[in-house]
């Protein structure tokens, strides 16, 4: 769609107001209500936004400890480039249409801070490589009984999830109960384009789970975050409250698995049949994943939070692994069919970046291939309770930046401005946690976590 | 592109290594957490007295600082001839500390409250001096501070700063200075000595600025490792 076309789009649908959905550094959506008047005549470049949007925390604080080459000396402003291909009718509020940005600077140039940006450059890179990448995430999301604002009231705690009690899972009980609440979601999600595969009552209470059609991998993010938007909004509209949080209750979390699988000239490249082995370009790719998953780590679990949901036997893989439909490794391989031959990562909280968890993703694939990284042995055995002297993933936010802090691998393809401000972005998130009331000795969920992390993440 | 704040740059490795001094040795648990890393500066700066060096290498006995207002404690392990921090208030702690940690550097802060004072006069004191380590003329600490935060690219290259209590005055780097500061002279002891961190002291009025917003952020970053102990 081009500015013209847009212009009679936006007159054919009778839009009056246009919503910019930008996606910040910790997945956030930010933006503006536009006239559809000044919503064109801002086009291509697309509405002013203070550049301070990407320069506070999840909480509000001013990152006000290092600066950044690219930041605005003094506060101005940066532009939301509409994608275009995105706008669409919002299926909640009549005349409106939604449409997802870039954070660009002033000659359109994206910034580093831009996560959909840094996934685009990063596919780029791929295609120099003669792949093609298709993603589909799986998103976990509790569906709790209580508003948003009895929610807050009881800080979070004491909920009551949407569903029995037991954590069974595929309780075709609980859907039930739900189906008020995922017919809505379903009927917005149709409105704004996003296919949905499948849903499931998953294993907590009140979870449960929605699989999207594969795609190309912004187009996978875009979806992801139009789908938690869409949570949010039916669960505000319906008086009930769902959260994303890795780990909301001391029980139960939410991850946000990635599919992901690689093409080259239309052909799968994971394909391996019984017998005959896999390629060397998927064993450089998988031994990308495995060599950057512990930097990644930060990514994939960007708050103190994330990491209480990383823990044996919880689901979430804990060791740097990789192994053949093997749920307990960090990269599950499934090669054996030629239609659903991809890589599923099992790591990424449901709090994560969906932009950046497949940035990171893919750029460890690409690194395993330009720099010829064998993967290590595929695991053979549980990937949980394993003793020390196996490679256990980084388990505290602290680690996670040091980790990429002293990556070299996954710098390469993510680049180092960009890991430079993520590790900075993290020691920030680390250094709030511990002076501003997070408990360092909690076993559990703190106060400070849900108050932060429940809503907005 | 950016440049890497450096206030939790050290890997966690360096940290908890040995850093000799003539008589003590300094530790830090694995991944430590601020309160830790905070004691343990403050330690290294009293072991640059080689008298409280001394105290710190003969000192036995665990000493623990809890916060009133957050949950920030940490436990001074003393012993074998030095001394290990430790998060939160250990079990068998000797001497209690309990002390609103954000006034802690004020002027006139309230006192802090002390149990096991009477079973472990000795360690109290010790500690107290410890914790409270000499320090030179506000010059000389501004001097060694900006010799400490220039090693970092983004930070201004020259400073001018007021004592605001006589009108004194100092120029460190090439004039004209980049960037300014004016404060009491309590106040910049403070964030000089590593007591406080410069942007939460200019948004508590205690110090003013004239300069950039980068520097501003590149020069808090500085002030919060040198807190942190990051030289």
């Amino acid at each position: 769609m081009t500015p013209d076309t847009a212009t009679q789009w936006l007159d054919s649908h009778e839009i009056a107001w246009v919503k910019t959905e930008g996606i910040s550094i910790d997945g956030l959506v930010i933006g503006k209500h536009l006239s559809t008047r000044k919503f064109v005549s801002a086009l291509p470049l697309g509405n002013a936004i203070t550049e301070f949007v990407i320069g506070y925390d999840i909480g509000g604080t001013p990152f006000l400890v290092w600066w950044d080459e690219w930041r605005r000396e003094a506060l101005g402003d940066f532009h939301q480039r509409p994608d275009l291909s995105t706008l669409v009718v919002a299926p909640d509020r009549p005349h409106t249409a939604n449409v997802i940005c870039d954070i660009v600077d002033l000659d359109g140039n994206p910034i580093p801070a831009c996560a959909r940006s840094k996934l685009r450059e990063v596919t780029d890179r791929l295609a120099t490589h003669g792949l093609t990448a298709k993603a589909s995430f799986e998103i976990e999301v509790i569906l709790y009984e209580e508003s948003y604002k009895q929610a807050r009231a009881s800080q979070w705690r004491d909920l009551t999830p949407m569903a029995h009690p037991a954590p069974l899972g595929y309780l075709h009980f609980n859907s039930r109960q739900q189906l008020r609440f995922v017919d809505e979601v379903l009927r917005r999600l149709d409105g704004l384009g996003v296919p949905i595969e499948a849903w499931h009552d998953e294993a907590a209470p009140g979870q449960f789970e929605l699989n999207i059609d594969p795609s190309d991998p912004v187009t996978a993010c875009d979806r992801v975050v139009r789908i938690k938007q869409v949570l949010r909004e039916v669960a505000l509209d319906q008086g009930c409250s769902v959260t994303f949080m890795a780990k909301p209750s001391p029980e139960f979390g939410n991850g946000l698995h990635v599919h992901h699988s690689l093409a080259r000239d239309g052909n799968p490249v994971f394909y391996a049949p019984d017998g005959e082995g896999m390629s060397e370009l998927t064993r450089h790719w998988i031994g990308g994943l495995v060599a950057t998953m512990p930097a990644a780590m930060s990514i994939f679990c960007p708050n103190v939070n994330s990491f209480r949901r990383v823990v044996g036997f919880a689901a979430a893989p804990t060791v740097a692994s990789w192994g053949e439909d093997d749920k307990s490794a960090a990269v599950r391989v499934l090669s054996r069919s030629p239609k659903a031959a991809r890589i599923e990562n099992r790591v990424a909280g449901g709090d994560a970046n969906p932009y950046l968890v497949l940035a990171a993703v893919l750029a460890g694939g690409i690194a395993g291939i330009e720099q010829s990284i064998e993967p290590p042995a595929a695991q053979n055995v549980a990937g949980w309770g394993l003793p020390a002297g196996f490679p256990h993933l980084p388990n505290t936010i602290s680690k996670a930046a040091d980790a990429m802090a002293s990556d070299v691998v996954l710098h390469s393809v993510l680049g180092a401005g960009f890991c430079e401000y993520w590790v900075n972005t993290r020691r920030w998130e680390w250094l709030m946690f511990h002076t501003t009331g997070g408990d360092p000795l909690a076993t559990s969920v703190t106060q400070w976590e849900l108050d932060r992390l429940f809503e907005i993440v | 592109m950016g440049r890497a704040a450096d206030f939790k740059n050290e890997s966690s490795a360096n940290l908890t290594s040995a850093r000799m001094n003539e008589t003590a040795r300094i530790e830090v648990e694995p991944d430590p957490v601020p309160i830790v890393l905070i004691l343990a500066a403050t330690l290294r700066r009293a072991a640059r007295t080689p008298k409280l060096a001394h105290a710190i290498g003969r000192t036995k006995g665990n000493v623990a600082l809890k916060s009133t207002v957050d949950p920030q404690a940490a436990t001074m392990r003393f012993g074998d001839g030095g001394v290990m921090v430790v998060r939160g208030v250990s079990e068998d702690t000797d001497v209690l500390i309990t002390a609103d940690i954000n006034t802690m550097s004020d002027e006139h802060p309230p006192s802090p409250k002390v149990a096991g004072v009477g079973r472990h006069p000795k360690l109290a004191f010790t500690v107290s001096k410890l914790l409270d380590p000499p320090h030179g003329t506000w010059q000389q600490e501004a001097q060694r501070f900006f010799e400490f935060a220039i090693r970092k690219p983004g930070v201004p290259q020259s400073m001018r700063v007021v004592c605001t209590d006589d009108g004194s005055e100092l120029t460190i780097g090439n004039p004209p200075a980049a960037y300014e500061l004016h404060g009491s002279r309590h106040a910049l002891l403070n964030v000089f000595c590593g007591n406080t961190v410069l942007g939460q002291d200019l948004l508590d009025g205690k110090l003013f600025a004239v300069g950039k917003l980068a520097h501003l952020a590149e020069l808090t970053g500085r002030s919060l490792s040198w807190m942190l102990g990051q030289e």
